[in-house]
């Protein structure tokens, strides 16, 4: 028994479980990092270096893989031959949705950290105030000036490409030099500027674009501009928690990480009046292990760590751990996208670019600011870029033979497009239950997802196309098409929300410092404990939030109040 | 040296005084040309000499190789017999005896007895027709969208694609994927296009001519 007790455990080892691991760590706890897949060491990404010949069927999948990926394909990026191995398989890892919804992820060392965009933005003051002031859900607990420490903190350690743009709902940060703009985005951007005073910027992405400002990290170098980042990078170039966080909390020598361990159950102690560990199925082997600890950092993903949660059951906490509020498992967010439009450009025929830029424009959010109002809440950003088209666009060219080998040599015709990121606000019947039920194949409980879009998105989306379309057409681009794709809760693989925080425990699961109100040594620290959505790529402020919460801990820890 | 240790050398070297495209070179692959014993097994016999000539003449050998050279056709036959859905076989196949069926109803000969002048003709037609088609629908669907955000305050929640009324043709979709694995293929990427498995550094805004050789990307 005594080989398993820790000072603390976190539970994942993705964005924010590498997070934990590497601040605990160095704080001088000793700690087990649990992870439900398979082991993945910084260097193992099987497909990196394939070329497009090297890769079978064009990099298309196979019937039979769609057949067992079917809910993840709904991505129609992912179950490729190049990256279908960093997702579950469907029929393996079954979940229920009462309403089409998108739960998009992989079992393995590093989690969604291998596979995610890489778009890293700070929230900004009025997404922290912004409940408050709308009279929407709960109000956060904390604020801006509470965060930008840790997002200054996180920014450094991981290397954040971008630059600053002076915008109050896009704050500046601490960043590595800017990837370029191309021609015609440097355009569009003059443009956009001119007739509408809207921003446009290049992605704020965490890929090494110069050398980091600590020398903590010797295993990444500069991005090599391959775009193939969503096979793993040899390089180590673009953040990952097995090329960053998890390397550093192992040369602490505090770390003991084991891969193939699920954790299915929080223990409670009602004697304590705390959790003293937690359950573990050997993913392998089917044998399980209790460990235990004087702090748990939950780290699993939004749904991942509500799903313990849930399956936690106590005389104390018979509804769920940490559940007196009901609110766990509801609120469910995501960012809706797949609306947008796109263009051609003429001119610049004479202008090309060489590298694959793993990154694209943003266009910060500029609804609802200051005196700008609209039939909804809150506003979108748009992310796009522009390019010059492929050899795919050849399917539609009148040539063939010789003619359309010819065609195809020379660089294509300059197209441009950009899709809104939309916040979803919290509601409260947007919610995921463990259906008792049924069982996968470990014998756990599964996920039911219950969720949709509501009025406030739907009006969003409206406006997300028409100015979309509006901006193209103002620039004087031609052909502008709008689109309106489908979507479901999760495909933004964004979802947060189901442990929100807040200031009062009968309305929220979580406090100020991502503690679970009635249980101050468990810390939720994922996507879960988001209170709202803003419209920004959130792993950023899952980082910073982690971190901040991790040095919490180690503090209470050192007070005794733990 | 398996492959596994190979990248993990690669990740340790990255930085050091071996370039990584060097240690990256030893990894290529071949282009997957089939053998000549290979044997088709979506396809029948029949339909593959179709299929051959017809991508043939869409991508021929000129002074870079040709969909021939790069095996297109295996190509083909494997994504109908791995990657397409029964249905979606089934309907290439009907798609393929229909062609095959204009040929003989106009020369009372097969597809593949025509002359060449004949066949390129024939596919050149079905061709312009497919895409013409192809137009069409899209106008129409991007109309119904438009007038649908424009009426509208709030957008449904699109939760399906709607159903397809009409799959693609035949001859285009020979074209989709004699393209993919035409392109996809080393010969296509690296001779006829420009392929750069490292680039190292990028630039938003040269002169073609200084965008590595002025040729499209590949990718």
């Amino acid at each position: 028994m005594d080989k398993n007790i820790y000072d603390a455990i976190v539970v994942g080892t993705g964005i924010s479980g590498g997070w934990a691991a590497k601040e605990l760590t160095q704080k001088g706890l000793k700690t087990l990092v649990l992870d439900r897949g398979r082991m993945v060491r910084h260097g193992e990404y099987p497909t990196t270096t394939e070329d497009p010949w090297q890769l079978a069927h064009g990099n298309k999948p196979t019937a039979q893989e769609l057949g067992r990926q079917a809910k993840q394909a709904r991505t129609g990026y992912v179950v490729t031959p190049a990256s279908r191995h960093w997702f579950v398989d469907d029929i393996d890892n079954p979940y229920e949705e009462d309403y089409r919804f998108d739960w998009i992820r992989g079992y393995h060392v590093g989690g969604r950290s291998i596979m995610w965009g890489r778009q890293s933005y700070r929230w900004s003051e009025m997404d922290f105030e912004g409940n408050a002031q709308d009279g929407v859900a709960v109000d956060w607990p904390i604020r801006y000036a509470d965060v930008a420490p840790w997002y200054d903190h996180v920014e450094t350690f991981i290397g954040v490409s971008g630059q600053n743009e002076g915008l109050a709902q896009l704050p500046d940060g601490k960043f590595l030099p800017p990837m370029e703009l191309n021609c015609v985005e440097q355009e569009f951007q003059r443009k956009l500027k001119d007739k509408f005073g809207r921003a446009l910027t290049i992605g704020r992405a965490a890929h090494l674009t110069g050398p980091l400002a600590h020398d903590e990290s010797p295993q990444r170098s500069s991005c090599r501009y391959r775009n193939m980042c969503i096979r793993g990078c040899p390089f180590g170039a673009y953040f990952s928690s097995n090329a960053s966080t998890l390397p550093a909390a192992q040369k602490t020598g505090n770390m003991t990480l084991v891969p193939n361990a699920i954790v299915y159950e929080l223990i409670y102690d009602e004697k304590q009046g705390r959790a003293s560990g937690v359950r573990v199925l050997d993913a392998e082997t089917g044998a399980q292990t209790d460990y235990f600890a004087r702090v748990i950092f939950l780290c699993a993903s939004t749904f991942g760590s509500t799903q313990i949660m849930l399956n936690s059951i106590s005389q104390r906490f018979p509804n769920g751990f940490g559940n007196d509020s009901g609110e766990l498992g509801c609120n469910i967010m995501d960012h809706h996208l797949g609306s947008g439009a796109s263009a051609t450009v003429d001119g610049f025929d004479d202008r090309y670019y060489s590298g694959r830029r793993p990154n694209g424009f943003y266009v910060p959010r500029y609804r609802n600011l200051g005196k700008d109002k609209r039939d909804y809440l809150r506003g979108f950003g748009y992310q796009g870029g522009a390019a010059r088209a492929g050899w795919s666009s050849l399917q539609n060219a009148s040539e063939l033979g010789e003619a359309l080998k010819q065609k195809a040599q020379a660089p294509g015709p300059w197209t441009i497009g950009m899709g809104g990121f939309g916040e979803i606000l919290p509601h409260h019947d947007n919610r995921v239950t463990l259906d008792r039920g049924r069982k996968d194949k470990f014998g756990l409980p599964i996920l039911r997802f219950d969720a949709r879009l509501r009025d406030n998105e739907l009006r969003m989306r409206r406006d997300m196309i028409n100015d979309a379309a509006e901006m193209l057409e103002a620039a004087g681009y031609r052909d502008v098409r709008i689109v309106d794709e489908e979507y479901g809760i999760g495909l933004g693989i964004h979802e947060m929300g189901t442990a929100r925080m807040g200031r009062d425990p009968k309305t929220s699961v979580l406090n100020a410092w991502n503690q679970v109100h009635a249980c101050k040594n468990v810390y939720v620290t994922d996507g879960a404990c988001m209170t709202s959505s803003a419209c920004q790529n959130p792993s950023l402020t899952y980082m910073a939030l982690t971190a901040r919460a991790a040095s919490h801990a180690v503090e209470e820890l050192k007070r005794r109040n733990l | 040296m398996n492959r596994r240790e190979v990248l993990q050398r690669v990740a340790a070297l990255v930085g050091g005084t071996i370039s990584a495209p060097a240690v990256f070179a030893v990894l290529d692959g071949h282009a997957q040309t089939p053998t000549p014993d290979w044997k088709p097994s979506a396809l029948g016999k029949d339909e593959l000499a179709v299929v051959e000539q017809v991508v043939d003449i869409m991508l021929p050998r000129t002074d870079t190789p040709g969909a021939l050279d790069v095996g297109v056709p295996a190509f083909i036959d494997g994504m109908l017999k791995e990657v397409y859905s029964q249905q979606a076989r089934d309907h290439f196949r009907q798609g393929l005896q229909y062609f095959d069926a204009a040929a003989r109803k106009e020369y009372r000969k097969p597809f593949v007895g025509l002359e060449r002048s004949r066949q390129r003709a024939l596919v050149q037609r079905f061709h312009d027709v497919g895409i013409a088609v192809e137009r069409t629908e899209g106008e129409r669907k991007q109309k119904a969208l438009v007038q649908q955000v424009r009426a509208a305050a709030m957008l449904p929640q699109r939760t399906q694609s709607a159903p397809v009324t009409h799959p693609r043709s035949f001859i285009l979709t020979v074209k989709e994927l004699a393209l993919l694995g035409f392109f996809t293929s080393r010969p296509g990427a690296t001779q006829v296009l420009q392929y750069a498995a490292i680039p190292g550094t990028y630039h938003g805004c040269l002169p073609v001519n200084q965008a590595g050789n002025g040729k499209r990307w590949a990718t």
